[in-house]
């Protein structure tokens, strides 16, 4: 029996990132130089103590499956427990995809039964934070709640983009506003949920019977068990969290990690962030190169300019490349003279000698016309192509060509 | 690939007072080595790279940083139910004993090389950092049906190597014909690079025959004396190769790989080196730090000035301290406005605000670990 463990929903396709998630699900988008999105919950669990982890996935599960393999990185590789990868699968009474992320649950009860578990934590793999889940179910059992929610305060005028709980001087969560236009509270849902297991199960399967439903945490079973007065706590958290399921948001996010005064701290060795590691050498910076605010690591080498970049393993930028405001994923090539501003650069792209992808904000007269590029994994920027400001490509660019 | 059917056989400790500096805590096998991995993880990569699954190190002394190091071999994919990665300190067995050379190490596991089931065995150091094929090693020794191949390069012998090395005369069909000791001729000979292939019941029963007769080194009292009776062949390494036999061959096999030719020759893309994975985060380089020609691994923090250096994992250089030419182990640490020109410190060495630390390109200077200057 296990007191408590962790289901961490991971089959969104992020269709919101694009060219970045064509070939793999969202969970799986590098983060951070050496990580995925997927290590900031799996590295929170084991820190927090939580070695049994069902991760669902459903959309592009190849590489999420190899990464995730049998856990060892994350130390979830466990005689009882562990991590384990769930597909939908099929039944006697025949097989459905995951209707949404209450039914992905709802058809894992058998796993989840099987540990016995007196609480469950669901887990989105779309956020980067650091958590202590442990002190989130010890504060969901002092209350004696039936669901606690992490919430964080945001500013007000964002509040109207997140799910919105006002709650009592207790903690008490007495409403549950998703997107509202005119918000009463300013404390939104972090999408971590921690039930009491017999509720939830209680839930799931109403829920299930219930044939208009969208089988949706937010949507259907929050709602449900507030409207029943179920105890609702709210859990505040304080400390950095990002949805990175944009690509503004990726960037931000990563550029965070750059910025000395975030609250984004990866290099705590008492709350490390663990990843499926490369085993390449340390990276190499030249004679010729300026390297000035960045993050880099294995297997790297810079012979050119990069600045407030975040560079992957593996990544080569060569003589006279310059690479500004801008995040290479793993093994990308920026050839000579080739220059790369403010893109998200995904893996194995080459851009080619004096290529240009991206501008600088200041170099982009009509506002509305300047945001991040975006290349796709595999693609190739011809020789001094240019590709503009706000590009999202998923195909190969001809030498010459102009995309501006 | 296939695998092979060759059991490899690791001496972590040999060398050892060659750089008493280096392994005051630790063994040969556990010296650190180009930024992020230690000596052994080149043996045991390439071993297992070529398909060898059951690797054995007899450890004499000082093994405590290997044993850490090392684990039960998973980062190296030696956690196998047949075979993998084993072990064996001294007083392994209540009759095995503090060894002397390689014979009596061998002698001392007899019982265990006895029920292993691979037809060969590979016999190695770890004071040389290669990427020797080791498939195509045990593959032309079959070929050969030799008895014995010994793995050797063309170089001069370095100075501190010359009251211990081995040379070989190698006659055009390839057969050593002449096992020289200690050689101390001037100019390129044929040096042993220390690697032995040979059958292992054939090795068995020569290590039987040689503890009754009181020998100790497999090359110089086994090999040499029977080199008419025995089919002795040469195999010559032409790969690069970090050679460490002092504190100054130390320093600067770690810059040789600030060459990035030499860098990828060492770490072929297609052959990874494996080592124990710290889970560091990536490096940082603050705002207004300025970095040139070195090699940093993860976990840095890079605030201030470093040229021509290579650090280890988790260094961190401070806001308006200077580095250059320095080799920098795991966990060190250079505060604000300190200085240093070619210095070599291990381990978790703390410089302190201000201090200047000075040797030079023909005598870099050691700093111990843990010390806090």
């Amino acid at each position: 029996m296990k007191e408590c463990i962790a289901m961490l929903l991971a089959g969104g396709q992020g269709s919101r990132l694009y060219a970045l998630t064509k070939k793999l699900a969202k969970p799986a988008v590098p983060f951070g130089g050496k990580y995925r999105i997927i290590d900031f919950p799996l590295s929170n669990c084991v820190n927090s103590g939580i070695d049994t982890v069902g991760i669902l996935t459903q959309y592009q599960p190849l590489l999420l499956n190899e990464y995730i393999g049998n856990g060892q990185p994350w130390d979830l590789d466990r005689l009882y427990g562990g991590v384990h990868v769930l597909p939908p699968y099929q039944k006697a009474t025949g097989s459905d995809w995951y209707k949404g992320t209450a039914n992905a649950i709802y058809q894992n009860i058998n796993f989840i039964e099987r540990y016995d578990p007196e609480y469950v934590l669901i887990l989105s793999g779309d956020h980067i934070y650091k958590m202590d889940y442990a002190k989130m179910l010890d504060f969901h059992k002092e209350k004696g709640a039936d669901c606690t929610i992490a919430v964080l305060e945001v500013p007000w005028e964002e509040a109207s983009r997140f799910g919105i709980m006002t709650a009592d001087e207790n903690n008490v969560i007495t409403k549950f506003e998703e997107k509202p236009k005119e918000p009463k509270s300013n404390l939104a849902s972090m999408g971590i949920y921690i039930f009491t297991w017999d509720k939830l199960r209680k839930y799931l399967t109403e829920d299930e019977a219930d044939k208009t439903s969208s089988n949706d945490f937010g949507k259907n079973i929050i709602p449900n068990m507030l409207k029943d007065q179920q105890r609702m706590v709210a859990y505040p958290f304080e400390g950095y969290w990002k949805d990175v399921g944009t690509i503004d948001s990726l960037w931000d996010a990563n550029m965070d990690l750059l910025n000395p005064n975030s609250s984004l701290d990866i290099w705590d060795p008492e709350w490390k962030i663990y990843s499926r590691t490369s085993g390449r050498p340390g990276h190499y910076i030249s004679n010729n190169a300026h390297v000035d605010n960045a993050m880099m690591t294995e297997g790297c080498l810079v012979d050119g300019n990069v600045a407030n970049s975040v560079l992957f393993t593996g990544v080569t930028v060569k003589r006279d490349a310059v690479v500004e405001s801008s995040i290479l994923m793993p093994g990308a090539v920026v050839e000579e003279g080739a220059e790369v501003y403010y893109s998200i650069i995904a893996e194995n792209v080459v851009v080619k000698k004096g290529a240009v992808v991206g501008a600088r904000p200041e170099s982009v007269e009509e506002k509305s016309k300047w945001g991040i590029a975006v290349v796709g994994e595999g693609v190739t920027i011809g020789e001094n192509a240019k590709v503009g400001p706000k590009a999202m490509l998923e195909k190969d660019v001809q030498d010459g060509e102009i995309l501006w | 690939m296939v695998n092979i059917n060759a059991l490899g056989i690791i001496f972590p400790n040999t060398y050892d007072e060659l750089v008493p500096q280096l392994v005051k805590h630790r063994t040969m096998a556990s010296v650190p080595f180009g930024g992020r991995y230690r000596m052994i993880d080149f043996t045991l990569s390439g071993m297992v790279n070529a398909g060898i699954q059951s690797v054995t190190v007899i450890a004499k002394k000082n093994y405590r940083s290997l044993m850490d190091h090392l684990g039960a071999g998973r980062e190296w994919d030696l956690v196998r139910k047949r075979g993998g990665l084993n072990i064996i300190p001294p007083y392994a067995q209540s009759s095995v004993k503090v060894y002397h050379g390689r014979v009596e190490a061998l002698a001392s596991v007899l019982g265990y090389l006895e029920t292993q089931k691979e037809k060969y065995v590979v016999i190695t150091d770890c004071n040389t950092a290669s990427t020797l094929d080791y498939a195509d090693l045990v593959d032309t020794h079959v070929k050969s049906g030799a008895n014995v191949t010994l793995v050797y390069e063309r170089a001069e012998i370095p100075k501190p190597l010359q009251t211990e090395n081995y040379t070989f005369e190698i006659n055009p069909e390839g057969r050593v014909t002449e096992i020289r000791c200690n050689d101390y001729r001037r100019g390129v000979q044929n040096l042993s690079m220390g690697v032995i292939v040979m059958d292992r019941e054939e090795l068995i029963a020569m290590i039987k025959d040689a503890s009754v007769q009181n020998k100790v080194l497999l090359e110089r009292d086994i090999f040499g004396p029977s080199l008419k009776i025995l089919d002795v062949r040469g195999y010559e390494y032409r790969g690069y190769r970090a050679h460490i036999y002092d504190v100054k061959s130390y320093f600067d096999e770690n810059m040789r790989l600030l060459d990035p030719e030499n860098l990828a020759q060492l770490f072929p893309a297609e052959r990874p080196v494996y080592t124990k994975v710290r889970d560091e985060a990536p490096v940082r380089y603050a705002m207004d730090c300025k970095v040139r020609n070195s090699s940093v691994a993860d976990g840095c923090i890079i605030e201030g000035e470093v040229e021509n250096c290579v650090l280890f994992r988790g260094v961190k250089i401070c806001k308006g301290a200077k580095v250059k030419n320095c080799v920098l182990m795991q966990g060190t640490v250079v505060e604000s406005d300190a200085s240093m020109e070619y210095i070599v410190t291990d381990k978790n060495v703390t410089i302190t605000l201000g201090k200047h630390l000075r040797g030079n390109d023909a005598f870099p200077v050691f700093v111990e670990k843990d010390t806090i200057v």
